[in-house]
């Protein structure tokens, strides 16, 4: 058992777990678990966590998960995808495996002949947090997507990451290392049994080789009562298009690190992020942008609709080096308050070194308009739909970024339940 | 249809409406004139519902019922409709959408099926025939980036989409050009019906060229001072708005 509150107890079932013996690895483990050992687990008095209190995450204790056979039901898909159960690979319900033109590798990180360690931890920032170490030192699998030079995958494909193990901790460690010239969609989906408690540690790291053009979506639905920690850490080459969609609905916390350094000119990141939160729940995203080389974009677009007694922390942080001139970087954080009991905190954060850039940033906290919505009402809409017309209003701006119509669809659903299905059709 | 007596109202807090009177039947236009600040848009939006608009004395009735007791969006189900004198923008949400929520919210208010896609198309393009607007305008947003003109062109394709008993129009000549005046009027004389009563609220006779009112009502101070028919409108012209300030010193 790990005493999530206790750091030593980590180190201790680290200690207790066989893993393989690959000795590039190992290396990594080790330095990770010596910095966990230094900073533990964050509390609120490091201010990149001053508003999200980890109390209820710290009062559970945890076991490590184990492979088991997948017990829930997939969310429906066309798609070729990988299903990873309690945080390893379920390859019976993978489809993916022998997608032309990619090099899968399942339980990657106890191979030793892996081409991993070239790029493994390689787009961390120098500064993470306990969990990122955690990750490092536990994960045992998770998917890695290489494409050689030139590849491109014209299906979207998929990853499904099912929690369905009580008090499991979770830890999965993914790769995308896209080459010159390659372009992949690729859908991760983060589901777990109703009402269940569990820690869910996610990274996922991405290397956009030259003219990679990489749309990444992590979509969160997690249990109710589950956490969830994410991290996202993306290095981007010469004239690289990268977007990241991060959609949060579910789970109990939620805390995304969302990072990308822009390393190559002509390199451009869209960050688009969509946050639902309705009863307790906490949802923190932090992101940064870190703009090293001149002449490259940024475009980010954060949209947080809270409900009930929900609450939201944006942090958004750009860095534009001293030489990164001619730097465009534009950043908008919305929120919408639909309960007089939500909050939202929002944080742009720019440092900005180089002196002929352009960069821009606005954030908002707002409620419904009442001139709207009584123009709806006197047109025979009730109440509840006339605040999800404008709610969606509201959201769509972000899920009109979404490439992947089947995703769009979802989400317009998920807003507007059946006011605006069959409009399609129609016009 | 609809009777107002001895209404006061007032809008956050100051007194607008100071004892008007009106009884509307079905099939008659009633033309509402005033001067401005008289409470022309303030009696469109109490009997609209609008929250802030608090009625202090007095009593509409619809239909035998008290209006009062109805959510602005019941009135609009019982088949009131207010045509803006500001139609408001929804940036995000298409016109489409929301004429298929209000089509939909209605019938299921009055026990009725929702409309199918095909069915609700048909229509649409019907109506918006009628205003003479252009297909892509029903994919846009609401009124978002919308002329005046085209604006009040919505406005009147959601009342013949929305086919109300009594509808308000708040002004609906206000910022129009001749042409888009002529084609937002043959768009309301199309509607006139037996069975559907009309209240235009307006500044200006101009209005009334176009749609001939039965009965012309002068709005001065929160009170109806004087009714009459349609010459009473070109009266009103001719003398102006200071006429109604002999008539309001003499009642």
């Amino acid at each position: 058992m790990i005493a999530a509150d206790q750091n030593q107890s980590w180190l201790d079932a680290h200690a207790s777990t066989h893993f393989a013996n690959i000795s590039w690895l190992n290396e990594l483990r080790n330095n990770a678990l010596a910095a966990f050992e230094q900073q533990g687990l964050p509390t609120v008095r490091d201010e990149e966590w001053r508003y999200t209190n980890l109390r209820s995450l710290k009062s559970h204790s945890y076991h490590l998960s184990m492979a088991s056979p997948l017990s829930m039901e997939l969310p429906a898909t066309d798609n070729p995808r990988l299903v990873f159960v309690d945080g390893y690979l379920d390859a019976e319900h993978s489809s993916a495996l022998e997608l032309d033109g990619v090099n899968f590798v399942a339980g990657h990180l106890e191979q030793s002949d892996s081409s991993l360690a070239q790029y493994h931890s390689t787009t961390l920032p120098s500064s993470q947090h306990g969990f990122t170490a955690l990750n490092t030192a536990y994960a045992q699998d998770g998917y890695v997507i290489e494409l050689a030079n030139n590849q491109v995958i014209e299906n979207v494909i998929e990853v499904v990451f099912v929690s369905q193990n009580e008090g499991a901790v979770n830890h999965t460690r993914n790769f995308i290392i896209a080459g010159a010239n390659t372009k992949c969609s690729v859908v991760e989906r983060h589901i777990g049994k109703a009402g269940s408690v569990y820690l869910a540690n996610n990274v996922t790291e991405i290397i956009a080789g030259d003219n990679a053009h990489i749309d990444h979506y992590k979509i969160q639905q997690e249990s109710e009562e589950a956490f969830h920690i994410g991290g996202v850490f993306i290095q981007q080459q010469r004239s690289s298009l990268v977007k990241n969609h991060n959609i949060a609905l579910s789970g109990l916390v939620t805390r995304n690190d969302i990072y990308t350094t822009l390393q190559g000119e002509g390199a451009h990141m869209e960050m688009n992020g969509l946050v639902f939160g309705t009863g307790r729940q906490h949802i923190d995203n932090h992101t940064q942008v870190d703009h090293a080389v001149p002449n490259c974009t940024s475009d980010e677009y954060y949209k947080t609709v809270l409900d009930d007694n929900s609450r939201s922390v944006f942090r958004g942080r750009i860095i534009v080096a001293q030489d990164a001139q001619q730097t465009n970087a534009d950043q908008q954080n919305n929120n919408l308050l639909l309960s007089p009991n939500a909050e939202a905190d929002t944080k742009p954060q720019l440092e900005i070194y180089a002196d002929d850039v352009k960069c821009s940033h606005g954030a908002t906290v707002g409620q419904l308009d009442e001139g709207s919505l009584f123009y709806l009402k006197s047109r025979g809409i009730n109440n509840d739909s006339a605040r999800a017309l404008l709610t969606f209003a509201f959201a769509n701006e972000v899920i009109d970024r979404v490439n992947i119509e089947s995703i769009k669809d979802e989400l317009t659903q998920l807003v507007a339940g059946e006011l605006l299905s069959g409009l399609e059709e129609l016009v | 249809m609809l009777v107002v007596k001895d209404l006061h109202a007032s809008v956050f807090g100051t007194p607008i409406l100071k004892g008007l009177n009106l009884t509307v039947n079905a099939g008659e236009v009633h033309a509402i004139m005033g001067p401005n600040g008289a409470g022309k848009s303030t009696l469109s939006n109490v009997v609209a519902g609008r929250d802030g608009y608090e009625i202090t004395s007095g009593s509409i009735e619809y239909f035998g019922k008290d209006l009062t007791e109805l959510e602005t969006e019941e009135r609009a189900c019982e088949g009131i409709f207010l045509a803006f004198q500001y139609p408001v923008e929804i940036p995000g949400v298409s016109n489409m959408a929301m004429l298929k929520a209000a089509v939909n919210s209605i019938r299921k208010y009055n026990g009725e099926d929702e409309m199918s896609a095909g069915d609700f198309l048909k229509l649409i393009r019907e109506k918006a025939a009628l205003v003479e607007m252009k297909q892509e305008f029903l994919k846009r947003s609401v009124n978002e980036g919308f002329s005046g003109g085209e604006k009040k062109r919505n406005e009147i394709l959601q009342m013949a989409m929305l086919e109300p008993k009594l509808a308000l129009l708040d002004e609906t000549d206000s910022g129009l050009d001749i042409d888009a005046l002529k084609i937002v009027s043959q768009g309301v004389n199309a509607l006139r019906s037996p069975d559907r009563a009309m209240v235009v609220v307006t500044h200006y006779q101009r209005l009334l060229d176009h749609i001939v009112p039965d009965f012309v009502h002068v709005l001065a101070d929160g009170k109806i001072v004087k009714s009459g028919d349609k010459s009473l409108a070109l009266e009103l012209e001719e003398k102006g708005y200071g006429w109604i300030e002999g008539l309001q010193e003499a009642s």
